[in-house]
């Protein structure tokens, strides 16, 4: 894999409050990579550094081998931009939207007729080529405005929160969209608050808080590593003494940290091992005849992960 | 699901490259601002109501010339045609330049401003379109309506070469200070746009400039003129602050360019435009220009200049021009141009005008678009001083 996206000892300072404050960012072609943070965790300003709209205090922030600082408007071309909070020129019809962008780009005429046909297929806004940019839902913007970043056809996309204020349903299209254009070779550096919107779509992650990465790689890889605190739900088809002798049973075991018994008579282990641990446990308790009804994983992993890393004082070390 | 489409960008042109790309920038400004401007008949219908209101204008103010000149005792009819056509001059005109003085800043005072507050100045900007681009093309496509409505009223000023009194170039140079100062006052209200976040606090200082430039600018060189007069023993005080007149105050207001121009359609020795111009921006500051017609030079002190005495052009050797300085002795005989011996001095202001005017655009729009440019700001003045801006430089310390 080539890198693309590659940040140095990342600064950005406003006004004595550091921003960012030393990222070191590496993104890897084709990757759909998530930057996750809390509000104010320096994603945004991070964003647009690489997006040349903002200059750093200090450090380098190279995309496709460029310099976003001196070579902002190569950068521009390899680039699609869509920002957290955008605005649509409502006197413009969606056609018209996407021609203004393709010109900016210096898109000669014929091309620019067929890009923005294939784009509005790309995005399912087709049948609305005609109507005023202002007609359309928040949904359908934020499709237009994801399309005014490709009318370029960019190697690297820059989404800043895509998907807030976009209902359940644009929110599963927009990562159906995002899908299909990592199968068609870009890159996508996206931020989000929302973890499991992520979790499912990136290769890669880069937990952000006070301006610092506290943990990057991928996803599979992040939790391996950091996964001191699993947490298995076991549910037994037991009652009273025979369900406290069952946890007995399970805390003894060498991975266990802890065992409680919940009201619901689920048993909680706090689990230091792996995959293989996970299994083996399982195993042995159905060899030891104990009637297991769900065995599982605590839900989100990504969002424990990323309660446990920030809420760290000491940054966790990073790949 | 559609491929995407490989966008073949502009192949780099190592000769034209960067002014091709300009003027692709400006145009896809200008296309997507006209888009919206001149969508529907909504733009032509404004055209129209406002030639219908300036053609009023002009048929109303040659009504009152005709009444004046009804009265059999008032003057010879010879001299009626060209002052009706004078008189249709100078209304059209400044009612014109009322409107471009108005019109043009205020369409461009929302331009850089309304992007941002409707957040897509963002997406312009991550575009390859440069700051310049950006700048011009908001420029122009503002001012193409402004330029419109004035290529409208051609038709219509041309009225008055039926009635005479106006030559063709004194309608030039009244259309070039018209244009001149569509464009000096647009690319203020663009700056304003560009500087101030808020479309409604830029659109004010907009205002304010205007009236400063257009109202401020006379009232002050009205007050200097009265404080820095001539006491009663014929001595100059000094004005306001210890200082002369700031005359270039009359360059910059587009009125007084006009009246400089009105000026120039009026008899030899002056009239009531003359007398305007040369009253608040006089071209001899020490004294008064008059006519040495009997050898020794006659010093008139007077704090507004007179007329010379009539003398026909090419009757005899020409004057000698004097001017005097505080105390009333002559000073340097050069004062006056070699080819305007006598009469009122004409077309001495609106060139200034519209240099300076030029000038002011050209550093408005500079200035525009530094504001502009989202990382490169202040770029040609403040790079030596940004630290950490480049790679190479060390980490800047902790503030």
């Amino acid at each position: 894999m080539t890198e693309i996206v590659r940040t140095e000892g990342l600064v950005k300072r406003y006004d004595g409050t550091l921003a960012v404050a030393g990222v070191d960012l590496t993104v890897d072609a084709g990757e759909i990579f998530g930057l996750v943070g809390p509000n104010g965790a320096g994603k945004t300003t991070t964003l647009r550094i690489l997006a040349t709209l903002l200059a750093p205090s200090a450090g380098t922030a190279e995309i496709a081998g460029m310099s976003v600082t001196r070579n902002p408007d190569q950068v521009r071309r390899v680039i699609g931009f869509m920002p957290d909070s955008f605005g649509v020129y409502d006197d413009m019809k969606v056609w018209e939207y996407l021609d203004f962008f393709a010109r900016c780009y210096g898109i000669a005429p014929a091309a620019r007729r067929r890009v923005i046909t294939d784009l509005l297929e790309l995005v399912d806004l087709a049948p609305k080529r005609h109507e005023y940019v202002q007609t359309l839902s928040r949904g359908m913007q934020q499709r237009l405005c994801l399309a005014h970043s490709l009318v370029h056809d960019p190697q690297v996309l820059l989404l800043d929160e895509p998907a807030s204020g976009l209902d359940p349903r644009a929110r599963v299209e927009l990562r159906e969209l995002l899908r299909e254009l990592r199968a068609m070779g870009k890159t996508i550096l996206i931020s989000s608050h929302i973890l499991p919107e992520l979790e499912e779509l990136c290769t890669s992650v880069a937990i952000i808080d006070r301006g610092q990465v506290l943990a990057q790689g991928r996803v599979a890889e992040i939790e391996k590593r950091l996964r001191f605190g699993a947490v298995l739900r076991v549910k037994l088809l037991l009652e009273g003494e025979a369900l406290e002798a069952a946890r007995d049973r399970l805390a003894g075991d060498d991975d266990v940290a802890s065992a409680v018994l919940l009201d619901d008579g689920t048993i909680e282990l706090g689990f230091r091992g792996d995959d293989e641990a996970t299994a083996r446990l399982l195993k042995e308790t159905v060899a030891a005849g104990l009637p297991v009804v769900s065995f599982s994983r605590a839900a989100s992993d990504l969002e424990e992960l990323f309660l446990q890393v920030t809420a760290a004082d000491e940054p966790v070390a990073a790949a | 699901m559609a491929e995407i489409t490989a966008a073949p960008v502009l192949p780099p042109n190592p000769r034209f490259g960067a002014v091709l790309r300009a003027i692709g920038g400006i145009a896809a400004i200008g296309v997507k601002e006209l888009r919206g401007r001149m969508r529907g008949r909504r733009a032509f219908i404004i055209l129209t109501i406002y030639l219908l209101l300036l053609g009023g204008f002009a048929l109303m103010v040659e009504q009152i010339m005709e009444q004046q000149f009804q009265n059999p005792f008032a003057g010879a009819s010879a001299t009626a045609g060209p002052a009706i056509g004078q008189a249709i001059f100078a209304a059209v005109l400044l009612l014109m330049t009322l409107q471009v003085v108005f019109l043009a800043p205020s369409s461009t005072a929302g331009a850089i401003s309304l992007e941002r507050e409707k957040q897509t100045l963002e997406l312009l900007v991550t575009t390859p379109i440069s700051s310049f681009a950006i700048v011009i093309g908001k420029l122009l496509s503002a001012l193409v309506y402004v330029f419109l409505l004035i290529a409208a009223s051609i038709p219509l000023m041309a009225v008055v070469f039926v009635f005479g009194g106006v030559g063709p170039e004194d309608i030039v140079r009244g259309y070039i200070v018209l244009i001149v100062t569509a464009l000096g006052l647009g690319s203020f209200g663009l700056l304003c746009s560009s500087l101030v976040k808020r479309t409604t606090a830029s659109t004010a200082i907009t205002i304010f400039g205007v009236l400063a430039i257009t109202i401020g600018t006379v009232f002050l060189l009205v007050f200097w003129q009265a404080m820095g007069s001539f006491d009663a023993t014929g001595n100059r005080r000094p004005g306001p602050l210890g200082i002369r007149t700031p005359y270039p105050l009359a360059w910059i207001n587009p009125f007084l360019a006009q009246a400089d121009v009105l000026c120039g359609t009026e008899s030899t020795f002056g009239g009531g435009w003359c007398s305007v111009v040369q009253g608040l921006a006089p071209t001899a500051d020490n004294g008064v220009i008059i006519n040495n017609v009997g050898g020794g030079g006659v010093a008139v002190p007077a704090p507004m200049p007179m007329p010379v005495p009539a003398v026909p052009e090419k009757g005899f050797a020409p004057g000698v021009a004097v001017a005097i300085d505080d105390q009333g002795n002559p000073v340097a005989n050069d004062v006056a141009a070699p080819d305007q011996p006598f009469g009122a001095r004409q077309d001495t202001l609106w060139p200034k005008t519209v240099a300076m005017w030029l000038g002011m655009s050209v550093f408005f729009i500079l200035l525009s678009v530094q504001a502009v440019s989202p990382t490169r700001r202040w770029r040609f003045l403040r790079r030596p001083r940004r630290r950490g801006k480049s790679p190479e430089s060390p980490e800047s310390p902790a503030p």
